[in-house]
């Protein structure tokens, strides 16, 4: 084993050990905030967001890892390039130095992708502040006791060296996950450079278990859900765009996602990830402590294709 | 032929001290260093470390014959077919001969028997035939266009130094497996045309890809797959996908005159490096098929 393989095994094992290990159980905050477009307000929003979830970031390396995925800067399926901006200087305003990195699944011209969906017009010095996660530098890091058949993983070290990665998905629906969130938005720091595009290794090791391993590897990671506007349909390309009108933010990805999946009326006990991430315990809506909205006073139904009628919250 | 020099110095001042480029900027990478080399050849101008680059390469050969992307990954991958194009007195018969044995050896996931076994019984779908099969992009998974159109240039161009019934069925397999992923619009998509019943959307780069691997072969099954190019061309949005499509159109002589030239040099090491292959191309040396 390599120097550096053996110092990613103990800083993982580490990582592994706080993301696994028995703990009385704290409630998960989570807030919902309403947000009915992409306007200037969400600049103040996003202040009084990272106020209320009290995070010290000052002299702090903060990545933001929105969701890039297609060249439609007319769709919404991206994470819209305002609200990172938005996160962005929040994040500066409380001293964190911020970056921007994104390995997006599917299309390679990342930088091209980018601009396309407006970050560039959008993010002054974007280019300086962005690194294509897909060609990043790697290092190999061991999964301890992986839920998935890898055992090992090359991630990013822009990723790797953040000390808060913050995870900015579009609200979507998905047609192999169910929905795809704060979550699986982690799928783009796994390296396209190393495993192709789309990250096959990822769906022949297990989409949901996948998931579950790269929520272990990050437990330092923050989620702000883009449901301004989502997808619903045959996302996470293929749907249609859903106003939800929400930005939904916490330090617990698991309570973020169970919240937004509410939010979508979607059963989170049904999503595979969730379920193996958090068990019954961490989705319990008992365990979580919502500091913004209810979630029943947002919720609007994201229709399902047909093959995800089953995880349809319904009402009893 | 009109060599775009200012774009090659781009190219000379992004190579790295230890002879590899990266896509963007960082550490060397297999595939931009095999592009920015292919780039060099196609606009016949000698790489100003050239030496320096092949010995990069030379040194980063696996012992069973393939490439990693990269140094630090210990797994051979889909890269192996980039490197398969280079001329084999570049990196050294020997170790060409060695890249292609490796490419010989893989095949996507889907064709192996289990595979298709599960595909019958849990899915009861009929798998692939056995005359069917492409390349993945790390091993373990399935074949996508992309390194599969990649493992038949590569094997294409070794056909053409020295034929052998292998090389030629390991083509036509590969071939077909394109045939079989081909969308609904005609072009293609990462993968498959379909997933979960619904039709998949083509894309720019992948199509171009395809038409280039392709090419020579019924092209009168082509016709919708080319007017698709057409069209992509002239909405693209990735330099990259005007490149590969450019190259696509142009092996099939189809690239239209007045096709949109390219009007700045590509972000990335891979995007110039493409967009001057796909220049040197319309000039007639097209370094992925001549």
């Amino acid at each position: 084993m390599r120097r550096r393989d053996f110092l990613m095994t103990a800083a993982t094992l580490g990582l592994a050990g706080c993301g696994r290990a028995p703990a009385p159980r704290r409630l998960s905050q989570v807030k919902i905030t309403r947000a009915a477009a992409y306007s200037h307000d969400i600049y103040d929003t996003m202040r009084r967001v990272l106020a209320e979830h009290n995070l010290r970031v000052r002299g702090r390396r903060v990545v933001l890892k929105p969701n890039l995925v297609e060249f439609e800067p007319e769709s919404t399926i991206n994470t819209h390039p305002m609200l990172v901006h938005a996160t962005l200087e929040a994040f500066r305003e409380l001293g964190a130095t911020v970056a921007i990195a994104e390995g997006p699944g599917h299309r390679r011209g990342t930088l091209d992708l980018a601009d396309a969906a407006g970050y560039f017009k959008l993010i002054p010095g974007f280019e300086d502040l962005f690194t294509d996660l897909n060609v990043d530098e790697v290092s190999r890091v061991h999964l301890a006791r992986p839920v998935s058949r890898l055992n090992s993983l090359y991630l990013p070290h822009t990723v790797l060296a953040s000390d808060l990665l913050v995870s900015m998905p579009k609200m979507k629906t998905h047609h192999w996950a169910g929905a795809t969130l704060s979550m699986k938005n982690l799928f783009g720091v796994v390296p396209g450079g190393v495993y192709g595009w789309p990250k096959n290794v990822l769906h022949w090791a297990g989409i949901h278990q996948c998931v579950a391993d790269l929520h272990t590897l990050f437990p330092r990671h923050f989620s702000v859900v883009d449901g301004i506007v989502g997808m619903d349909g045959n996302g996470p390309i293929q749907g249609r765009p859903k106003p939800a009108g929400v930005i939904v933010s916490g330090r617990d990805p698991v309570a973020v996602d169970a919240t937004c999946c509410r939010i979508m009326q979607i059963e989170p006990a049904r999503i595979g990830y969730l379920t193996l991430a958090g068990g019954s315990e961490g989705i319990a809506e008992k365990n979580i402590q919502q500091i913004g909205e209810n979630p029943d006073s947002v919720a609007t139904r994201f229709e399902l294709i047909a093959e995800l009628r089953e995880l349809r919250k319904e009402k009893s | 032929m009109e060599i775009h020099n200012g774009v090659l110095d781009n190219l000379a001042a992004a190579q790295n001290p230890d002879g590899g480029w990266p896509y963007h900027k960082g550490g060397s990478w297999t595939e931009p260093t095999v592009l920015a080399l292919l780039a060099y050849q196609a606009g016949r101008a000698p790489a100003p470390r050239g030496g320096a680059a092949l010995a990069w390469l030379a040194n980063a050969q696996r012992p069973d014959g393939g490439w990693t992307p990269r140094r630090s990954v210990d797994q051979s991958t889909w890269v192996t077919a980039l490197v398969a194009l280079l001329p084999p007195e570049s990196i050294g018969a020997e170790r060409h001969a060695r890249a292609v044995e490796w490419l010989l050896a893989q095949t996507g996931m889907e064709a192996s028997p289990w595979i298709r076994l599960r595909d019958v019984v849990r899915d009861g779908r009929l798998p692939d035939g056995p005359d069917v099969s492409g390349w993945s992009w790390f091993p373990g998974t399935a074949s996508w266009v992309t390194p599969t159109c990649m493992g038949i240039l590569a094997l294409r161009k070794c056909q053409q130094r020295r034929p052998s019934a292998g090389l030629r069925e390991r083509i036509g397999k590969a071939q077909a497996f394109l045939r079989s992923r081909r969308c609904a619009d005609g072009g293609w998509n990462h993968g498959s045309a379909r997933a979960l019943g619904y039709e998949l959307n083509s894309y720019p780069e992948t199509t171009g890809q395809a038409l280039l691997a392709l090419a020579g072969t019924e092209p009168e099954k082509l016709h919708e797959s080319i007017e698709l190019a057409h069209r992509f061309l002239r909405e693209h949005r990735s330099s990259a996908g005007a490149a590969w499509l450019r190259l696509g159109l142009l092996a099939h002589q189809q690239l239209p005159a007045g096709a949109p030239s390219f009007s700045a040099p590509g972000r990335t090491v891979p995007d110039t490096a493409l967009m001057l292959i796909a220049e040197a191309a319309h000039h007639g040396y097209n370094v992925f098929v001549d």
